[in-house]
């Protein structure tokens, strides 16, 4: 039994050095300002609040900026009309849809979806999603793309009903980046991962010192137990 | 199998982590091996309540305290209105002038805990015998400062204002509490001004001083 | 074995002088912890595989703990539940922590149960005077199977979902009682509204009961003491050693080892034990393109669509686990450890493999060879205990059994 527990115990350690998937937090960063330019039209991060976005490395000042840039539903006004408030820390990147219908109807009939998890529930993760951004082509020829669908390579069928999101210079990077379409796309990428695994860093590290501390207690223990035993 | 016996054949040597039989000394000696696993397995037991107490932590409460206007017109001479700000009851009372004229009678301050307003209950713009910024409007936090209930709002002819239906606190209708009541202090006087006549704003102060709802002694 | 002389409430006995502390004369609890816990014998020849009845208690108190933690946070509705798990992950402090070991600590439960229990079967320590210890248990093993499905439909997302109408169909399926049992479970004809709280309230009670049902296992193992790999029971005071230290350290080593799996798990590879689809919100118009159970529970999923019947199904599912809970009838030979039994231990090897082969088909869509895959395993899994262990306890000579153990 102890070789099992062994063999069990090694096979776990490379997990640590998995090859990570496009992520990094500059990039994650930078992918906040496309979605905030850009995906954010149609696509809702409604998991997400606003402070979470903290966890990218964002400072209070930045997050506070990002509030006040992003409108939400108020309460009523005075006459029962809706009215709109800048965001705060707490709320979250909802739709500006009001409901499924309006935003099906703003697209084709399609329903963005909601993007807080993406990269964990679609099949390819991080990587899929940066083929699938920069996946636009012109159909190849003898290939028709019906009304409100577009030729997209990464997908099964090669159609999509998003319509090609990003291009060069699409989006504004305030640390400098060269806004180039494959640029785009991997920091999207990058910053969904982050969405759906915020804690991924700090998991591994965490699983790195549990595993260590409990192999040095494994191996003090175990010399306990040996000069214990020696005596039976 | 006797339980008695089952222990004996190895417990009449002393420690029975230690592994040498012959020392004497050793007996009460708890070694470095021993003491250093039990040490590490505390560290890792307390390691391991941290994210559990971190998981009890009160929420922050991270909703910005906003402003709030409060419009006058409509509020009768004699008359309170509760309102909902920062999450607590403030309550706002138009002041006939028969009733100011009685919260400065000696008598009623002889009856007074703190009638002068001395403790920070209030900004020093409220640190007044009407306890606000205005003599006609007063504005106080409902909180009891007893036990936190809401005082109900009973003014009398002799200057009382407010009644703590929880333990029989009387408060003047500044807010002050009376003499023999449970209640220590006044009740707090939130963060206002006057935008314009007629408009007061909870959580904001009048130009030129500073007071938060963080400065009240009790709230 | 004379097991009444250590309850103190043997009339027989002597009454002990009021020694010790101030509170042991009047509650004499840390005597008794010592008698149990600390000098408590225990046969000297354990192996590793003894570990894992400790590996599922201190599985069980993590579980405890970090669902008290995670169930503060909880929201038991049909619109909230799936927002309260992503606030847990993302935004409770810690919370990530405390979800990742109580996800990791469900399947580390089941596979420590499952070793603990054929570490039973090889060694036969359900027979006697094990048969109560036994068959608690194995109502530990009810409860903690009821516990997890109870739990795993809490999160709401399409897994759970759909793994709450699987169920609630299979229920159905019952005759008679089935339809209104469903609906009472379900609160409803297909889970909804009132399924969460439903739920929630199962999972925390059946929590509970777990945990009392562990208290009489223990009390019940303290009666008869350890079987131990050579199936003998100790015979002199040098057969057994005292629990402390040398259970405590030799358990220590295995137990630093198996919260290393444990937290490995849940920090290092979430994604082996979790499906994606669990993190879609619930919707009843869509079923996910596969959906599996968790693999502690293929193995009984294999059986439940092995035939086509939803009443057989279930009825074989059953029955899989109830001829576990009557082993110590259709095993009558009198030689409990497998070692000196020359036909039961390769026996219980194919049973192993055909539980094993079980998970495998119940995890794989059930068409052409996974189905007949699963079918023969299944098939040979109640051949094992219905035919082949009474029969081999009618043939079988043993090897001679040693005297002592130590």
């Amino acid at each position: 039994m102890k070789p099992v527990l062994l063999a069990a115990f090694a096979a776990l350690l490379p997990g640590v050095t998995l090859a990570a998937p496009i992520r990094e937090e500059g990039a994650a960063r930078r992918g906040l300002a496309v979605y905030h330019q850009v995906c954010s039209v149609c696509h809702s991060l409604s998991h997400v609040e606003i402070g979470d976005l903290a966890g990218l490395g964002l400072s209070d000042r930045q997050l506070r900026d990002l509030a006040a840039d992003i409108q939400v539903a108020g309460p009523p006004g005075p006459d029962g009309t809706p009215t709109t408030r800048a965001a705060n820390l707490s709320d979250r990147l909802l739709s500006h849809f009001p409901d499924e219908a309006s935003a099906r109807a703003a697209n084709n009939g399609a329903l963005p979806p909601d993007l807080s998890e993406i990269a964990r529930t679609r099949q390819g993760g991080a990587h899929r999603i940066f083929t699938l951004l920069t996946g636009y082509t012109d159909p190849p020829k003898g290939v028709s793309v019906p009304d409100g669908q577009f030729y997209n390579a990464a997908t099964h069928t090669h159609l999509i009903a998003m319509p090609p999101p990003l291009a060069d210079g699409a989006v504004t990077y305030d640390d400098g980046t060269n806004p180039t379409l494959a640029q785009e796309a991997h920091d999207a990428a990058a910053f969904l991962a982050w969405s759906a695994d915020p804690h991924r860093s700090a998991r591994h590290w965490l699983g790195g010192v549990t595993i260590a501390f409990l192999a040095v207690l494994a191996g003090l223990v175990f010399a306990l137990k040996r000069r214990v035993w020696s005596r039976v | 199998m006797p339980a008695s016996a089952a222990s004996s054949n190895l417990s009449n040597d002393g420690d029975p982590m230690s592994g040498d039989t012959t020392c004497e000394t050793c007996v009460k000696r708890r070694d470095l091996l021993s003491t250093g696993v039990g040490a590490m397995a505390l560290a890792g037991a307390a390691a391991a309540a941290v994210p559990v107490i971190d998981s009890l932590a009160p929420n922050p409460d991270d909703v910005a305290v906003t402003t709030l206007d409060i419009d006058l017109h409509d509020l009768a001479p004699g008359t309170q209105r509760v309102v909902a700000w920062a999450g607590k009851p403030i309550l706002v009372v138009h002041r006939t002038p028969q009733q100011l004229a009685i919260l400065q009678s000696p008598a009623l301050f002889d009856r007074l805990r703190d009638p002068q307003s001395k403790v920070l209950q209030q900004g020093a713009y409220a640190a007044n015998w009407h306890r606000s910024i205005d003599p006609a409007f007063l504005v106080v936090v409902g909180i009891c400062t007893h036990l936190g209930c809401v005082p109900r709002f009973d003014p009398q002819t002799d200057g009382n204002g407010w009644l703590c239906p929880c333990h029989n606190s009387h408060f003047d209708l500044s807010g002050r509490v009376l003499k023999g009541s449970p209640a220590p202090y006044n009740l707090p006087v939130p963060p206002y001004a006057v935008v314009k006549p007629g408009t007061l704003r909870l959580g904001e102060n009048p130009a030129g001083s500073s007071f938060s709802l963080a400065d009240i002694v009790q709230i | 074995m004379t097991p009444a002389t250590r309850l103190d409430l043997d009339p027989d006995q002597a009454p002990e002088p009021a020694t010790g502390s101030w509170l042991e004369r009047r509650l004499p609890v840390g005597r008794a912890l010592r008698r149990e816990y600390r000098d408590y014998p225990l046969p000297r020849n354990l192996n590793a595989l003894w570990f894992f009845g400790a590996f599922a208690v201190v599985t069980l108190a993590a579980m405890i703990v970090t669902g008290i933690c995670l169930a503060l946070h909880y929201t038991p509705t049909e619109a909230g539940a799936f927002d309260s798990v992503e606030a847990i992950i993302r935004r409770v402090p810690s919370g990530w922590i405390l979800r990742s070991v109580h996800m990791a600590g469900a399947s580390c439960f089941f596979a420590v149960l499952y070793v603990h229990i054929f570490r039973g079967l090889y060694y036969g320590s359900y027979k006697a005077p094990r048969e109560v210890l036994w068959l608690s248990g194995f109502v530990a093993l009810l409860m903690v199977m009821a516990t997890a499905f109870f739990g795993y439909v809490l999160p709401w997302g399409q897994m759970s979902y759909w793994g709450a109408v699987v169920v609630g169909n299979a229920v159905a399926a019952i005759p008679l009682i089935g339809h209104p049992l469903a609906g009472m479970l379900l609160g409803g004809d297909a889970p909804g509204a009132a399924t969460p709280m439903r739920f929630f309230v199962l999972h925390m009670l059946c929590g509970g009961l777990i945990c009392a049902v562990l208290f009489i296992h223990i009390a019940a193992l303290h009666v008869t003491g350890s079987n131990n790999p050579a199936g003998i029971e100790p015979r002199s005071p040098a057969d057994t050693l005292p629990m402390h230290p040398f259970y405590t350290t030799k358990d220590g080593v295995g137990l630093c080892l198996f919260l290393a799996v444990l937290l490995g798990l849940a920090f290092l590879a979430p994604a082996l034990l979790t499906e994606a689809d669990n993190y879609l919100p619930a919707n009843p118009l869509l079923t996910p393109p596969d959906i599996t159970p968790e693999w502690y529970f293929t193995p009984f999923y294999a059986l439940l669509r092995s035939v086509p019947s939803r009443l057989g199904g279930l009825l074989l599912a059953g029955a899989a686990l109830a001829v576990v809970a009557a082993v110590p009838w259709l095993d009558r030979a009198p030689t409990r450890s497998a070692r000196f039994r020359p036909l039961a231990r390769p026996a219980w090897f194919a049973m192993a493999a055909s539980f094993l082969l079980l998970g495998l088909a119940g995890s794989h869509e059930a068409t052409g060879f996974w189905l007949w895959l699963g079918r023969l395993a299944g098939l040979y899994w109640f051949l094992h205990f219905l035919v082949l262990l009474p029969l081999i306890a009618r043939i079988e000579r043993p090897l001679p059994l040693p005297t002592s153990l130590a």
